[in-house]
């Protein structure tokens, strides 16, 4: 009699604790990222990259025992997109932190929403400026196109080359890269020949090779995504020029490669991911990444994973909470990461040293390092 | 010199575009519908031209097999979508055809991965020096041999044969033509599966000629293709290949000398409001 008026309470009540502990335990952090739409590749290297922190923070443990969640929204790249995505990261979620892992457009619309939330949001390949602009809350791990320009700006004058031809992709990544490179260009006496811009959805760029080959540059500095700089590099090279190209981090992916194949040997670029680094860290990383996806890592896939990496380290110190606290803590800490060591600064914005790779056997291998903290200074609360 | 190479450029990415217009010409001369999903041919030929190639090591049998395959999911998507709203207004069609390639650009996405892919070891990338001066790659001389041949055999196909009055018949009057015995929907059928193969075959150039095929391709050649078919004087075969001619010569040109100002695709766009504001029938209509 007895057991069989119990057995129905001590089943309910175990389904209950089975159903209640997952709840109870977990941390959850917010990601937007594309998953659709044009930005969709490097959406995925974003994706792979905070999952592979997240993964590893909860095999050390999580945090105080609890589990980490990463809730994941597909932002397509689209300021539109991001807004929702990021009230339902705050409101329906609750989310205690969030990364960005996607570009400029959507995580300057979002950063106003988190801003105001009071929930840090840590950036982690977005450059526009605006982005730390919308409030200490914000963090970025990347260098901004400005400082990026003027190291590519630097490298030309390193390679002893003065004349130079610009090509410039027409969105913001590709001007903020030319403002900063022409605002440094006068320091090194470099002679702009001309500038040229294209459209992202460019893929032929036939007329603007031809020009470029009557111009006869030294040194041809071209802003561009792997899917735009692939295709011109592949271009250029076949009209018969000769002439450095210098790129950045977009084009920091191995399909960069697979597209332009023998034309892109000797191609340079500044990044952040330096692949021949002794930081144990970096190796650790770009071996976890290569065991958990089955591909080679890039810039996007570790800048992610830094920016989840900086998130994390910092609830490890608030022991779970999220807001001011979590803010203060992240703001303090200094990082040992994939794509060097880092610090914010004032405006939260980190300071590094640029890395140099080249093209050599179908591999970005290391050129050099641009290390001028002068030069590569991010713009700061009381700079700017 | 440099004018000169300008001009070689524009067209090649002239012949080009009149492969991709040609197909929606065809369907606008003979259902009236604004085709915009034909781009999304143009990106699944290019995606089968790679694949097909790089499996056999065969680029003949890749153009095939693209040509085919695209073709078919051209008469199987006029079946599916445009057949069933022949009678209804015009714009219903276009909003179909809308969807359809935003669904066609998130399908391939699925299908083939959004890193877009390439050619393991692309063909016919030998430089050509022509007349001295003209670098080429032999697959930019191939693109524009190739189209002109290609427009060259249509159009005598569609003069010459029965068929190809048949189709001519259909254009002007449907039903005299079907009470003549003419098929209605075999005609349609071929005018989607020759339109459909011809951008196909624009798909596999492009692809040979960047080496990268992805799944948002087709979304600028699906705007600039009407603008084409616009300014060839809708439905013609011989206007559109001027008129996709003359913008690739235009475009290449404005990148150069008004780049700053703007874009290369706004150019297109331009350059029709300004003719249709001379000549609204369009640059080549007779009508």
């Amino acid at each position: 009699m007895k057991t069989a008026v119990l057995r129905p309470l001590v089943c309910s009540a175990a389904i209950f604790a089975l159903a209640a502990t997952p709840a109870l335990a977990e941390i959850k952090i917010g990601l937007n990222v594309p998953i659709t739409g044009f930005a969709a590749a490097d959406g995925k290297s974003a994706l792979e990259g905070a999952k592979l922190a997240v993964a590893k923070a909860n095999e050390a443990g999580g945090i105080n025992g609890e589990k980490l969640e990463l809730v994941i929204y597909d932002d397509q790249a689209s300021p539109k997109e991001a807004v929702p995505v990021a009230t339902k990261l705050i409101e329906k979620d609750k989310v205690v932190g969030a990364v960005s892992g996607s570009y400029s457009g959507s995580t300057r619309a979002a950063a106003g929403i988190f801003q105001q939330a009071g929930v840090p949001y840590v950036v982690s390949y977005a450059i526009h400026p605006d982005i730390t602009l919308a409030g200490d809350y914000m963090f970025r791990v990347s260098a901004m196109g400005e400082v990026q320009g003027r190291g590519g700006a630097k490298l030309v004058s390193n390679l002893g080359k003065k004349r130079v031809v610009l090509l410039t992709m027409k969105n913001d990544f590709g001007q903020a890269l030319a403002a900063g490179f022409k605002e440094a260009a006068p320091k090194f006496a470099l002679d702009i020949v001309a500038e040229y811009e294209y459209a992202l959805q460019d893929r032929q760029f036939g007329p603007l090779v031809a020009k470029v080959k009557a111009d006869n540059p030294e040194v041809i500095y071209a802003s561009g995504y792997y899917f735009t700089a692939g295709p011109l590099v592949s271009q250029l090279r076949a009209a018969g020029i000769t002439a450095p190209v210098i790129g950045q981090e977009g084009y920091d992916s191995d399909k960069f490669m697979e597209i332009a194949g023998d034309a892109a040997e000797g191609t340079l670029l500044t990044t952040s991911l330096d692949r021949d680094s002794e930081s144990p860290v970096t190796q650790a990383f770009i071996a976890d990444f290569k065991k958990a996806t089955g591909i080679g890592t890039d810039m996007v896939a570790a800048s992610t994973y830094t920016a989840a990496y900086v998130l994390i380290d910092g609830l490890k110190k608030t022991g779970g909470k999220g807001g001011a606290a979590l803010r203060d803590a992240i703001a303090a800490g200094s990082y040992e990461t994939p794509i060097g060591k880092l610090a914010f600064n004032d405006l939260h914005e980190v300071s590094k040293d640029i890395q140099v790779q080249v093209v050599k056997d179908k591999a970005f291998r290391r050129h050099s390092v641009i290390h001028d903290p002068v030069l590569l200074a991010p713009p700061s609360k009381s700079g700017k | 010199m440099l004018l000169v190479e300008l001009f070689t450029q524009g067209l090649v990415q002239g012949s080009i575009y009149a492969l991709i217009a040609l197909g929606l010409t065809l369907v606008y001369g003979l259902l009236r519908i604004l085709h915009v999903a034909h781009a999304a041919f143009f990106t699944l030929g290019a995606y089968v031209g790679i694949l097909v190639c790089n499996a056999s090591g065969s680029l003949i049998l890749g153009f095939a097999a693209a040509m085919a395959t695209a073709g078919c999911a051209g008469v199987i998507t006029y079946r599916l979508a445009y057949e069933p709203l022949l009678d209804k207004p015009p714009f219903v069609a276009l909003i179909a055809s809308i969807g359809l390639y935003i669904a066609s650009e998130e399908a391939f996405r699925v299908l083939f991965g959004a890193q877009g892919i390439s050619f393991v070891d692309p063909p016919l990338q030998q430089q050509l020096l022509l007349f001295g001066t003209i670098r080429l790659k032999m697959a930019e001389l191939l693109v524009m041999i190739g189209s002109l041949a290609i427009i060259f055999v249509l159009s005598r196909l569609q003069n010459g044969t029965r068929l190809g009055l048949a189709c001519q018949a259909t254009v002007s009057d449907p039903q005299m033509a079907e009470s003549f015995g003419i098929s209605l929907r075999l005609v349609r059928d071929l005018n989607f599966f020759v339109g459909s193969a011809l951008a196909a075959f624009a798909g596999v150039w492009v692809a040979l000629l960047n080496n990268l095929v992805e799944p948002t391709m087709g979304s600028v050649p699906s705007y600039k293709a009407l603008a084409i078919i616009v300014l060839g004087g809708l439905g013609s075969v011989r206007g559109t290949l001027a008129a996709a001619l003359v913008l690739g010569v235009v475009e290449a040109y404005g990148t150069i000398y008004l780049g700053k100002l703007l874009d290369r695709n706004a150019i297109a766009f331009a350059f029709l409001i300004l003719v249709l504001m001379v000549r609204p029938q369009g640059l080549f209509s007779r009508r």
